[in-house]
């Protein structure tokens, strides 16, 4: 029977993802609006706007210099980390290996461990084996971190694969290593891009193993972290406004891009 | 002529389970060679191992004379059509059937002159852009055949490919395989569960059956002179009449069917009196008249059943102590309904003996 509080748990439901909603994007509008203010401090009333803040922020060296050094871990962590993703998924999917679930489950670890105790651990490692802080060890950290994303993505990707396309090529006169590079990684290219991305993604958003793992120089949000020590100003407002535009635009065109590669 | 193919003492198991065993298969060049079975009994398991994709437990095959029993896919001049196709999915038609070609080293212009050729075999030229996912079942098939005849094989090996096709296009398929078979003059050896498409292409039919071939031989000799049950029942509908031998008069035996005495040529048996034989007897072998006919098999019966089916008509003719007889008649043939008695007949020699082997346990 229809009461008028049948309808409670609904209108519950929708009045709790709008207090969601608001609760998730009041702070980054009051943060992105907060970036346009003409003045040093950070409260409002906002008054008088401005685009100054950005013009500063882009002729920060610091800043260019720590978004450059971002780009560049990330994308030698989602290389890394494509490559290994790509062999354990393949050893997963592969017939007569034994022990594949555990395969699975070590590959899929370094995404449950928490970051902290991940870092932590990183850092014993790398000092047991002598191997210095610095940019080798952030990327090795990033890497680990990101491995389980790609070997999930391609193992998806693999297992829709007809398993008589390898054969064919094979069949074609392609040894494994052609068949491979003709056939399986073309086939993987949509779950790859959207895989890779995500890497970049992590990568770049890291703060925790690259706190422990890393040297002098800043990376991005190693950076951002500093100047927030010395007290707050519009200036990080916009540098943060703006790592959040591009990420979220590339975050977007990764979903994009995989949901298409799935329904194609 | 040395053949193309020679599978010499070939056995394969899986663990405990054999798929393969002591198969002896020789097929010469030109030929369209048909291996048919019901699924397991090991045809497809040879064409694997023929492609390369299964080594054999014991035993050799050769192909031109050379032995390539152990020699990985890639090595062996060989081509699978493959049962759903496995055509590239990111690659146009024409980089679909160029992909041997290009792995044979050949330069572009000469490649490109091939993929063309092939495309116009098969009417395809406007379809050297397109993507796999854009074609018809039926176009897609053609560009795996063509992919497979590029590189120009010894043999061409072909794993059901007409299974995932429609009843009328696949009967359109087998008239079309055919004759790209005699155009091309290549050999093809051809795995199938359906009789129809065995019947239909093939030069030589092998029956498997468990493992082992059951009888070899062309089109008429299988359907018109079964060597066991297995094949009587596999191939085409039949009769399969168990009878025991009342004695030998001239060459011809005379046999105790359910009561009914007939008489069948023992072929090269010479049966004992008593022993127990299977006729082979064609629904269309066996003539249904209203009077009395003069063929050397006559008995009287009566119309269990009369089912029209277009083209002909079936009918199930009850003779002896109920036992029923399936035949084929032309619908105008014969005026009797359900219920009428009906005189069947066939001449001796239309129907085939084939021995109990059961009974010899």
């Amino acid at each position: 029977m229809r009461t008028p509080f049948s309808d409670v748990p609904r209108t519950t439901l929708t009045a709790f993802y709008w207090a969601f909603i608001l609760y998730l994007l009041l702070p980054l509008t009051l943060m992105m609006a907060m970036s346009f203010k003409d003045a040093n401090f950070v409260a409002f009333p906002i008054g008088e706007w401005t685009f100054d803040w950005y013009v500063k922020v882009m002729q920060d060296k610091q800043f260019l210099e720590a978004c450059l050094y971002s780009i560049m871990i990330a994308a030698a962590a989602t290389l890394a980390a494509t490559t290994l993703g790509v062999w354990i998924a393949m050893l997963i999917v592969a017939d007569g290996i034994r022990g594949q679930i555990v395969l699975f489950a070590l590959a899929c670890l370094p995404a449950v461990v928490p970051g902290m105790i991940s870092a932590i651990s990183l850092r014993i490692f790398i000092s047991t084996i002598d191997m210095p802080t610095g940019t080798a060890a952030i990327i090795l950290g990033h890497t680990v971190h990101a491995v389980p994303f790609v070997v999930v993505m391609a193992l998806t990707r693999l297992r829709s694969m007809p398993g008589n396309l390898v054969d064919a090529a094979r069949d074609l006169g392609a040894d494994s290593i052609v068949a491979f590079f003709r056939v399986t990684l073309p086939y993987l290219r949509p779950a790859l891009g959207g895989g890779m991305i995500f890497c970049v993604l992590l990568s770049i958003d890291d703060f925790v193993r690259t706190f422990f793992l890393g040297g002098y120089r800043p990376t991005l949000p190693m950076l951002i972290f500093a100047k927030v020590q010395g007290g707050m100003s519009p200036e990080i407002n916009a540098m943060a406004t703006l790592v959040l535009v591009v990420t979220a635009a590339v975050g977007l065109y990764a979903e994009y891009f995989t949901r298409r590669a799935r329904t194609r | 002529m040395e053949p193309v193919v020679q599978f010499d003492d070939v056995t394969k198991s899986f663990g405990s389970y054999v798929a393969v065993e002591n198969l002896n298969l020789s097929i010469e060049a030109g030929k369209f060679v048909t291996l048919l079975g019901p699924s397991g009994c090991g045809k497809s398991t040879s064409l694997r191992m023929l492609g390369g994709f299964e080594t054999p437990t014991s035993g050799r095959i050769l192909l031109n004379g050379k032995d390539v029993t152990r020699v990985p896919p890639n090595k062996r001049n060989v081509n699978i059509v493959f049962q759903d196709y496995a055509l590239f999915p990111h690659m146009t038609v024409a980089k679909n059937i160029a992909f041997g070609l290009e792995l044979k080293g050949l330069d572009n212009d000469k490649i490109h002159r091939r993929v063309l050729e092939l495309l116009e075999l098969v009417q395809l030229q406007d379809y050297a852009k397109r993507l796999p996912a854009e074609l018809s079942g039926g176009q897609r098939q053609r560009v795996a055949l063509m992919r497979a005849l590029a590189p120009d094989p010894d043999v061409l090996l072909l794993d059901e490919p007409l299974s995932a096709l429609d009843a009328k296009l696949r009967q359109q398929m087998q008239i079309e395989l055919k004759a790209i078979q005699e155009k091309t003059g290549k050999t093809f050896m051809f795995v199938t569960h359906d009789q129809e498409e065995a019947l239909t292409m093939s030069d030589t039919i092998v029956v498997m059956n468990k493992g082992r071939i059951e009888q070899m031989g062309d089109p008429n000799t299988l359907y018109g002179r079964p060597g066991s049950v297995f094949v009587a029942n596999f191939i085409g509908e039949t009769n399969l009449l168990r009878s025991a031998v009342l004695g030998m008069e001239s060459g011809v035996a005379a046999l105790n069917w359910n009561g009914v005495t007939i008489k069948a040529d023992p072929g090269g048996l010479s049966p004992k009196v008593g022993e127990h034989l299977y006729v082979v007897l064609r629904p269309e072998a066996i003539h249904c008249s209203a009077d009395e006919p003069a063929t050397g098999n006559r008995i009287k019966g009566k119309i269990r059943q009369r089912v029209f089916k277009g083209n002909h008509t079936s009918m199930m003719v009850e003779v002896g102590d109920g036992a029923l007889l399936n035949t084929l008649v032309h619908p105008s043939e014969i005026a009797q309904l359900e219920g009428e008695d009906v005189w069947v007949g066939w001449k001796i020699e239309t129907a085939t003996v084939i021995p109990d082997r059961h009974a010899h346990n």
